[in-house]
């Protein structure tokens, strides 16, 4: 039995052991990747946080302004229209994705001929490149020019996706679908390790004692796929609170502003001369992306 | 332990490796597509003749994005294409106000449109002129009797014939999914307007100094809201595509050279694609003015300079920097410069067959009939062309009315200073 | 558990749909790419290419997707060499090693997850600068390496912690240093975490776009989505035929290394990643 509770730690990161209090050289094998990562990451997010209080435009002189940048940004109506966007994406992904991810898994449980490969395939979204991925999406799903809208005209049918840029609800749908194509494979691996872990003799014994699919399904099931629900919500809330590529390479967040997120937002403020104020808004959406995540684990902590 | 001792060696050897420099090297940092691969033979010959330096390109397609970051951390390219206003501001460009060799062969008004209003100096050297108007269809124009027109009435007269003659073919086509060309369309009608009452100069200076009296975008019938209103007369007959928010450029060249579009707005840089993509093209297109569209106002044709070049500051190389524009700059290179840019050279002694003769002959009979405008960087720098680009959008797809549209432009405009 | 014939067709039919569901933007994607320059998509069956493979050819001539691949190469085993070694020692010190310490370096790793990275910009640009390692892949294998870390260090602590003590407590007792005991025995047998690290994050390097903008900017360092991105801007639009056949030929070796390791990788994620 290796890796046994790889994702309980999750939770809580460090488990005291009773044994593993030893100090030595050995605690400090740990130092080179801290290293790496205080001096590429810690250290420029620490000069980061200090640009966020100011004014810098990105190459003159910066003023403090204290939390200025964090009061401006609540007062401007574009910043609060890519929060909903960005909420209303990241909820609609991190639901689907993980629906789909564990229909996908108990669809692909039990053996069958050509798993492997399905396997494979459904995972392949997966690994492309978000640029080249959303060029073939463009060129699927643009109105009255995609692929799609001629292959429905050559197929004689009258299903049309209709101008969906141009309509708020469609566009979001759009943009969720094909971020859920892409990811649902990634979920689904996950959510099927999680399946295999489960001890057959339980689900078994469930039977037996004639429970219907539906109670095995909540009460064995469920709670013993605990660990997979949290790793699989955990970055799927990560992922979609700081979407970046698919809005771009799809609308570039418009029309307008209509589907901007904040990481499109905080890149457009970096690059438009408010770099003190585009860090200011980074480390909202750390606060935005933190709270979801906290609850989150709260929710499927496990009982010990 | 073998194993890591070798890891580190190695990973050692790698550092030294890369450490080692010898030449004089010459960054280039560029934002234009259309001439990396010249540039490249260019650079080749320059690097083969001068022994000691080193010019190396670079090239990024978001280059006015990057070169902040640059800027920002310190580390600028020698030679550079990205010119904004913010930059002269700080002084990050070198002053070329002395290069008597380059300005005595440029037309004086491209040097003029080269000069920063403020210093009075030269921070760039523009290699080119483009202009910017309606590319039309003559064949589709031809067949129905239109000729180009010179007022909005006839403008919207000729649309609404060849939507009536021509159910199959847009009359206006405009690729809104890209909003630096929506960008343009105020930069060339609206802001053109402007720029042709008061002048380029005057209207750049307004524009310095938010000069709110002159430039009055949030008037009822100023020029902002007169264009909306425009615009939405336009998609409310149909006589732009249906598809204008999810249209790209490459949709317009498509349907431009298939026939499926008579017109559309750009600048001369979008001729070599139209002609690659069906070179029977060459004697079709024909090149016309923005129409007047205000009471007071005159057919307008964008003329400006194009494809500068500028020195850092803070350069440790500027005599070398120096050395590879001036190679760059000889009559001989321009020449090839200007036939891959498809635009004409701003310098006196270089002949180049930019563009068809046909097609150069009218684009130089309009820039003889029409008001000749300039492209002003004198924005705020909060509030670039592809912000104003997807304001537009949003008037496209129902945000706004007209009214709303100019009052929320002019806000705009005044927060980004 | 027995399952009923019917019930059974229809699941193999549901999954026959979400497989080709997955797999149309490839199979258009390879359509274009064999699509006659000429051709426009739509006329005739659009499902059908003309099998032009000269496309291919003239793809890998005007595009610089063969060298960028090699560097994308690099810095994908360079990245995840780094990663995997000394992701693979912390997670072992902070498996075996329960410190106050090693529970800050462990929760400080994990939290930065949750940072948008474009914070750190300007920061980090600067710091590249002074140290050389602007237009290096060595630069970008640092950068890289830093951005896997939490991920690396995350599989590796919870995979260690679940192995019996005996394995290393043994070696201890005879006296091997640290280094040794991680190096000799907990490292081979890391092997399933390894497998599941590389795929949840080598595909992430090796399609890497944010960061390989602002540090490898010279035209012989560029990597494979720089490449693409270069070429589909000055090839646009009208040249889908090329555009397509660059991006078949960038994302085959993708595929391939994904098929060798993905039983591997599923292995490792049964055995270790996931188990309540």
């Amino acid at each position: 039995m290796q890796g046994k509770d790889y994702l309980k730690n999750i939770v809580a990161p460090v488990k005291l052991r009773r044994n593993g209090r030893k100090r030595d050289l050995t605690e400090f094998m740990s130092l080179p990747a801290l290293l790496l990562f205080c001096t590429f990451f810690v250290y420029p997010l620490l000069k980061g946080v200090q640009m966020s209080l100011t004014d810098w435009d990105g190459m003159g002189e910066a003023t403090f302004v204290g939390l200025a940048n964090f009061t401006r940004f609540f007062q401007d109506s574009r910043a609060m229209g890519d929060i909903r966007t960005t909420l209303i994406f990241a909820a609609g992904s991190a639901i689907l994705l993980n629906l789909i991810g564990l229909l996908y898994a108990l669809l692909m449980e039990k053996p069958f001929h050509g798993r492997s490969l399905t396997r494979v395939i459904i995972y392949l979204p997966a690994i492309i490149s978000p640029l080249i991925m959303g060029y073939i999406w463009y060129f699927l799903l643009q109105p009255g020019r995609g692929f799609l809208y001629h292959a429905m005209e050559q197929l004689g049918t009258s299903f049309q996706l209709g101008s969906w840029m141009s309509n708020y609800p469609t566009t979001m749908m759009v943009l969720i679908f094909v971020n859920v194509w892409q990811y649902a494979g990634m979920t689904m691996i996950i959510y099927l390790a999680g399946l295999q872990n489960i001890p057959t003799e339980l689900r078994e014994a469930a039977m037996i004692d004639g429970a219907a699919p539906w109670q095995r399904f909540t009460g064995v099931t469920l709670p013993l796929l605990l660990p997979a629900i949290r790793i699989n919500v955990v970055t799927n809330i990560i992922g979609s609170l700081s979407v970046f590529d698919v809005i771009m390479s799809l609308t570039e967040g418009g029309p307008g502003y209509a589907t901007e997120s904040l990481s499109i937002y905080i890149m457009r403020m970096c690059y438009g001369s408010r770099t003190g104020y585009s860090t200011a808004v980074a480390m909202i959406l750390f606060f935005i992306i933190l709270i979801p995540v906290l609850i989150s684990m709260r929710l499927t902590r496990e009982k010990d | 332990m073998k194993k890591l001792l070798a890891f580190v060696l190695a990973l050692a050897l790698c550092l030294a490796a890369f450490t080692a420099v010898a030449e004089t090297k010459v960054n280039f940092f560029t934002g234009k597509i259309e001439t990396i691969d010249l540039l490249n033979e260019i650079i080749g010959e320059f690097n083969a003749a001068n022994p000691g330096i080193v010019v190396e390109q670079e090239y990024q397609n978001d280059a006015s994005s990057i070169i902040k970051v640059k800027f920002a951390s310190g580390e600028v390219p020698d030679v550079m294409t990205t010119y904004e206003q913010e930059f002269v501001d700080q002084g990050k460009y070198l002053d070329l106000s002395d290069m008597s060799d380059w300005w005595n062969r440029l037309i004086p008004s491209m040097r003029a449109s080269c000069t920063d209003l403020k210093t009075g100096n030269q921070y760039r050297v523009c290699t080119n002129m483009t202009m910017a108007g309606f590319f039309y269809n003559k064949e589709i124009y031809a067949a129905l009797g239109l000729t180009p027109a010179t007022t909005w009435d006839e403008f919207v007269a000729n649309l609404t014939v060849i939507k009536t003659q021509m159910p199959d073919v847009t009359p206006w086509f405009i690729f809104g999914k890209e909003a630096w060309h929506l960008g343009h369309l105020i930069e060339f009608i609206p802001h053109g307007y402007l720029k042709q009452t008061l002048g380029t100069l005057e209207c750049k200076t307004a524009m310095l100094n938010n000069d709110s009296a002159k430039l009055n975008f949030g008037a009822a019938d100023g020029c902002m809201a007169v264009f909306a209103q425009n615009l939405l007369d336009l998609q409310a007959n149909g006589l732009i595509n249906e598809d204008v928010l999810t249209a790209t450029s490459d949709n317009c060249v498509e349907a431009f050279v298939t026939g499926k579009a008579a017109m559309f707005s750009n600048g001369m840089w979008a001729l070599s694609g139209i002609l690659e993509a069906n070179p029977d093209m060459a004697d079709k297109i024909g090149f016309a003015p923005y129409p007047a569209y205000m009471p007071d106002s005159k057919p307008v044709v964008l003329c400006a300079e194009d494809s500068g070049y500028s020195i850092s500051a803070t350069s440790e190389n500027v005599d070398a920097a120096k050395a590879f524009l001036t190679y760059l700059f000889s009559a001989e290179n321009q020449k090839k410069y200007s036939e891959t840019l498809g635009s004409p050279s701003a310098f006196t002694d270089v002949d180049a067959n930019w563009a068809p003769a046909a097609f150069a002959a009218e684009v130089k009979s309009v820039l003889n009939s029409a008001v000749n405008i300039g492209f002003t960087n004198e924005k705020p720098a909060g509030f670039s062309g592809d912000d104003a680009g997807r304001m537009v959008q949003d008037l496209l797809a129902g945000t706004y009315d007209a009214q709303s549209f100019a009052k929320a432009y002019e806000k705009a405009w005044n927060e980004g200073f | 558990m027995k399952e009923n014939k019917v019930f059974k067709a229809m699941r193999i039919l549901v999954l026959a749909l979400i497989c080709v569901m997955c797999i149309i933007p490839f199979y258009v994607l390879l359509v274009l790419s064999l699509n006659a320059p000429s051709r426009v998509f739509y006329e005739g069956n659009m499902f059908v290419p003309t099998f032009a493979f000269a496309n291919y050819a003239d793809a890998w001539g005007k595009s610089r997707v063969g060298l960028a691949m090699l560097n994308s190469g690099v810095i994908t085993f360079g990245t995840l060499g780094l990663t995997i070694l000394l992701g693979g020692m912390a997670g072992y010190a902070i498996a075996r090693r329960s410190t106050t310490y090693n529970k800050l370096v462990f929760s400080l790793l994990i939290g930065c997850m949750m940072i948008p990275g474009i914070i750190n910009t300007v920061p980090l640009y600067t710091l590249m600068r002074q140290i050389n390692a602007i237009n290096t892949l060595w630069g970008m294998i640092l950068v890289c390496s830093t951005l896997s870390m939490p991920s690396a260090v995350f599989i590796f602590t919870t995979f260690v912690r679940a192995l019996p003590r005996e394995l290393d407590e043994a070696a201890e007792m005879d006296g091997c240093t640290g280094f040794n005991v991680f190096w000799r025995i907990i490292f081979p047998v890391l092997k399933p975490a390894t497998a599941s690290f590389v795929i949840l994050n080598g595909f992430g390097v090796w399609n890497n776009y944010a960061q390989a903008v602002f540090f490898l900017q010279s035209r012989d360092k560029q990597n494979i989505p720089q490449a693409l991105s270069v070429f589909f801007q000055q090839f646009g639009g009208a040249k889908w035929h090329l555009m397509s056949a660059t991006a078949v030929i960038a994302i085959v070796p993708v595929v391939i290394i994904f098929l060798l390791f993905q039983r591997q990788f599923i292995e490792g994620l049964t055995e270790g990643a996931v188990k309540g």
